[in-house]
C-alpha cells in the first residue's frame, strides 16, 4: 500500500481488504507453525517452528489476535514436546490458567514447583526458573542453539532452599530430566551444552570463581572428617586434597601443579562417571555444609558462552518488523473495530 | 735431586702399585654389586666397618678411607641409586612414610598421606636412617604421652581460647543490659550529685563514688566488647590451626600404633633399621635379584 489520498469507495474497499488478507495470512502462518510445534515428530522441524514462533511479530492494525501465546511459553512448549517426543517422563506442560500462560510441573514426586522460560532484558535466549524465586537454572537459547546451567541458580535452589524440604534423591528427580533434554539438544539436535556442575564425566572440572583459595578453607575440612571414618588426603604434588566418599567414590579439589595460575578446581571420580559435583552437595551432608559454610571461597565459576551477535539478527531481536504496517491515520474507522469479534 | 724416602722399607713404586691395585679391586668390586643390583654389598663397599659391626658381628679394622673417598663425588648418584630398594623395604616397614626426591639423592619425608602432612626429616639413603626433624618428632613423642593420660596435644589451649570466645560473645551479647545499667547508673549519679556541694556526707560521697566505678567498668567493658568480633575471628583461627595440629597428631599416633604398637618399639626398629633393612636384602636378596 502507499500513502496516496484514496478518492472512491471501491478504492477504499480494496485497500482495506489487501491490509485484511494481510493480516489474515499472518495468522495463517502462525496457526502452521502452531500447529507444527504441537504436532511434528521431527526434531528438526520442532525447532525451526518454536525458533519462528519465538520471532514471530503477530501485531496487524488490521487483523487482532487477542489470544496467542508469548515466546516464554514456546520455549516451554518446544522443551516438553522434545522430552515427548523421545518417551522422556517426569515433566509435564501444563496450561497455569490463573497467570495466562504454561507451565511446566514435576511428575516423579510429591511438589508444589512451578517451572516456566523467562527473557531477561538484554539476554539472549530465555531462562528455566522455578516461579517461587526464580532462580534462573539455565539458559535456553535456540537461535544460538545453545544450553547452559547456572551453577550459582542450581546451588540456591536445589542444596540452599530446597534441601529441606526434599531429600536427595527427590531433587536428583528434578535434574534428571534436565540433563536428559540438554543431552537430547546435543545428540539430536548439535546444540552447545554446558552442564555445569551437573557434568558427570570424571574428567569434567569445577573451576572455582576466587582467583584464590586460602588453605584454610581446607583445613576446616579436614578437621570435620577427623570425626568422621574417612581421611582428607593430600594429592602426591601437595597441590590439594582428596576425599574418600565410599567404595571408589572421590572428590578432589586441588589445582594442576604446572600451572603458573593455580586456577583451584573440583573433580568428582567414580567408576560409573555417575555423579556430578551437584550429586555431591545433594548427597554427603559433610561436604555441603562445609561447602555452603565457605561457600564464598568454594562458589564454581560460571563459564558463560560469548557470542558475537551479528548486526542484522540484533534488529530482528529488540524492535519488532515494521514494512508490514499500514499507515494508520488512512484506515476507516468502520473497520478497526474488530476487537470483540476476533475474540472468543 | 735425591729424594730421602728413595730407601725406605719398600721401593716407593711398590707402595703406590698396591694402592692403585687396592683402589681398583674396591672399585671394580663396586662396579660388579652395582651392576648386579647387590645393594647389600654396595652397602658392605660403602662403610666397611659399620657392615662387619652390625651384620657379621665381626670387629673391623678403621674404614680404608683411602678407597671410600673415591665415590664421594658420586654420593647422591649412589644415593639414587639405592634409594629404589631401600625405600620399597621402607614402604612395608614403615607404611606410613612418604618420600619425596627434591634433589638427586636427598629425599624428604612427608608423615602420612593425609591433608598438610608434616614433613618429618629425610631420609639418609647412603647410612640407611631416618633424620627426624625434632622440633616435629618432639611433638609426636609428647603427644604419646599426653594421650598415655588421656589427653590430647593442643587440649588445653583449645579449651582457653574457647572460654575466652564464649566470654567475649557473652560481652558482646550483653551490650543492651550495659546500656540499661548505665543509664541507671546515671540517673543515681545525677541524684546524688545534686546532694554534694560543701556538706556533703561521706556516705553520699562514697556512694558516688562507687557509681563512677561501676560506670567506668561498664565503658571498659563497651571498649572490650567493640573488638570482641574480631577477636574472636582470631581465636577461631588459632583454634583451627591447633585442632588441625591434633588431627595431624592423632593419625601420626594411629599409624605408629598400628604398625609398632608403640612409639618406643617403633624407635626400637628406628635404631635396628640398617640392620634390619640390610638383613632382608640377604634373604630376600636371590628373589630381587631375579626381578632386575
Amino acid at each position: 500500500m502507499t500513502k496516496q489520498m484514496l478518492s472512491t469507495a471501491t478504492d477504499q474497499v480494496t485497500s482495506l481488504t489487501a491490509s485484511l488478507a494481510t493480516g489474515l495470512k499472518l495468522g495463517e502462518q502462525y496457526v502452521q507453525l502452531l500447529n507444527q510445534l504441537a504436532t511434528t515428530t521431527d526434531a528438526n522441524q520442532l525447532l525451526s517452528s518454536a525458533s519462528d514462533l519465538i520471532k514471530f511479530d503477530l501485531t496487524d492494525a488490521y487483523v487482532k489476535f487477542p489470544h496467542h501465546y508469548a515466546p516464554e511459553d514456546y520455549y516451554l512448549l518446544f522443551m516438553g514436546r522434545l522430552l515427548e517426543l523421545e518417551g522422556v517422563e517426569g515433566l509435564e506442560v501444563k496450561p497455569d490458567p490463573l497467570h495466562r500462560r504454561l507451565a511446566m510441573r514435576l511428575t516423579s514426586f510429591e511438589n508444589n514447583y512451578t517451572f516456566c522460560f523467562e527473557q531477561k532484558r538484554g539476554k539472549e535466549g530465555a531462562f528455566f526458573c522455578e516461579q517461587t524465586d526464580h532462580e534462573p537454572l539455565f539458559n535456553l537459547d535456540l537461535a544460538h542453539q545453545s544450553l547452559q546451567f547456572n551453577n550459582q541458580a542450581l546451588i540456591d535452589f536445589l542444596i540452599v532452599k530446597e534441601i529441606s524440604a526434599h531429600n536427595d534423591l527427590e531433587l536428583q528427580g528434578i535434574i534428571k530430566p534436565l540433563v536428559t533434554f540438554a543431552n537430547l539438544l546435543d545428540s539430536k539436535l548439535n546444540f552447545m551444552i554446558n552442564l555445569g556442575i551437573l557434568a558427570t564425566k570424571n574428567e569434567a572440572h569445577f573451576k572455582l570463581a576466587a582467583p584464590e583459595l586460602s588453605l584454610t578453607v581446607i583445613d576446616k575440612l579436614f578437621v570435620k572428617t577427623a570425626e568422621t571414618d574417612t581421611v582428607l588426603l593430600s594429592l602426591p604434588k601437595n597441590n590439594g586434597a582428596k576425599l574418600k566418599l565410599g567404595d571408589q567414590i572421590a572428590m578432589t579439589l586441588c589445582y594442576d601443579p604446572d600451572d603458573y595460575s593455580k586456577q583451584w578446581f573440583f573433580m568428582v571420580n567414580d567408576p560409573k562417571e555417575n555423579l556430578s559435583f551437584l550429586d555431591v552437595l545433594l548427597h554427603y551432608p559433610l561436604v555441603r555444609d562445609w561447602y555452603l559454610i565457605n561457600r564464598e571461597s568454594l562458589a564454581i565459576m560460571d563459564n558463560n558462552f560469548s557470542y558475537t551477535p551479528a548486526a542484522d539478527e540484533r534488529v530482528v531481536r529488540h524492535t519488532p518488523a515494521t514494512d508490514a504496517e499500514p499507515v494508520k491515520e488512512e484506515a476507516p474507522a468502520s473497520a478497526v473495530n474488530d476487537d470483540e469479534e476476533a475474540s472468543d | 735431586m735425591v729424594s730421602k724416602f728413595e730407601n725406605g722399607a719398600q721401593p716407593i713404586s711398590k707402595i703406590i702399585n698396591q694402592s692403585i691395585k687396592q683402589k681398583v679391586n674396591y672399585l671394580q668390586e663396586l662396579d660388579q654389586a652395582v651392576k648386579a643390583h647387590e645393594d647389600q654389598k654396595v652397602y658392605a663397599l660403602l662403610d666397611q666397618k659399620r657392615y662387619a659391626a652390625e651384620i657379621l658381628h665381626r670387629e673391623e679394622k678403621a674404614n680404608d678411607t683411602g678407597v671410600m673417598t673415591l665415590v664421594d663425588d658420586i654420593t647422591n648418584h649412589l644415593s639414587n641409586y639405592l634409594s629404589s630398594k631401600l625405600i620399597n623395604y621402607l614402604s612395608q616397614a614403615y607404611p606410613f612414610f612418604y618420600y619425596e626426591e627434591y634433589q638427586l639423592g636427598h629425599f624428604r619425608i612427608y608423615f602420612g598421606n593425609w591433608w598438610d602432612r608434616r614433613q618429618f626429616g629425610e631420609l639418609d639413603v647412603l647410612n640407611i636412617r631416618f633424620i627426624f626433624d625434632q622440633t616435629e618428632y618432639k611433638k609426636l613423642a609428647q603427644s604419646f604421652e599426653l594421650s598415655q593420660s588421656g589427653k590430647r596435644f593442643n587440649g588445653e589451649k583449645i579449651d582457653q581460647l574457647s572460654k575466652e570466645n564464649d566470654r567475649l560473645q557473652n560481652l558482646i551479647d550483653s551490650q543492651a543490659k550495659r546500656e540499661a545499667k548505665k543509664e541507671e547508673l546515671q540517673a543515681e549519679l545525677k541524684e546524688a550529685s545534686a546532694r554534694n556541694g560543701l556538706f556533703e556526707s561521706s556516705k553520699n560521697r562514697e556512694a558516688r563514688e562507687a557509681i563512677v566505678s561501676e560506670l567506668s567498668k561498664l565503658e571498659d567493658q563497651d571498649e572490650e566488647a567493640r573488638t570482641a568480633a574480631g577477636k574472636i575471628k582470631e581465636n577461631n583461627q588459632a583454634v583451627l590451626e591447633l585442632s588441625k595440629e591434633n588431627t595431624i597428631l592423632s593419625y601420626e599416633r594411629k599409624s605408629i600404633v598400628d604398625t609398632f604398637e608403640s612409639f618406643e618399639d617403633f624407635e626400637v626398629q628406628n635404631h635396628n633399621l640398617y640392620a634390619n633393612y640390610l638383613k632382608s636384602l640377604v634373604d630376600g636378596g636371590k628373589q630381587v635379584i631375579a626381578h632386575d
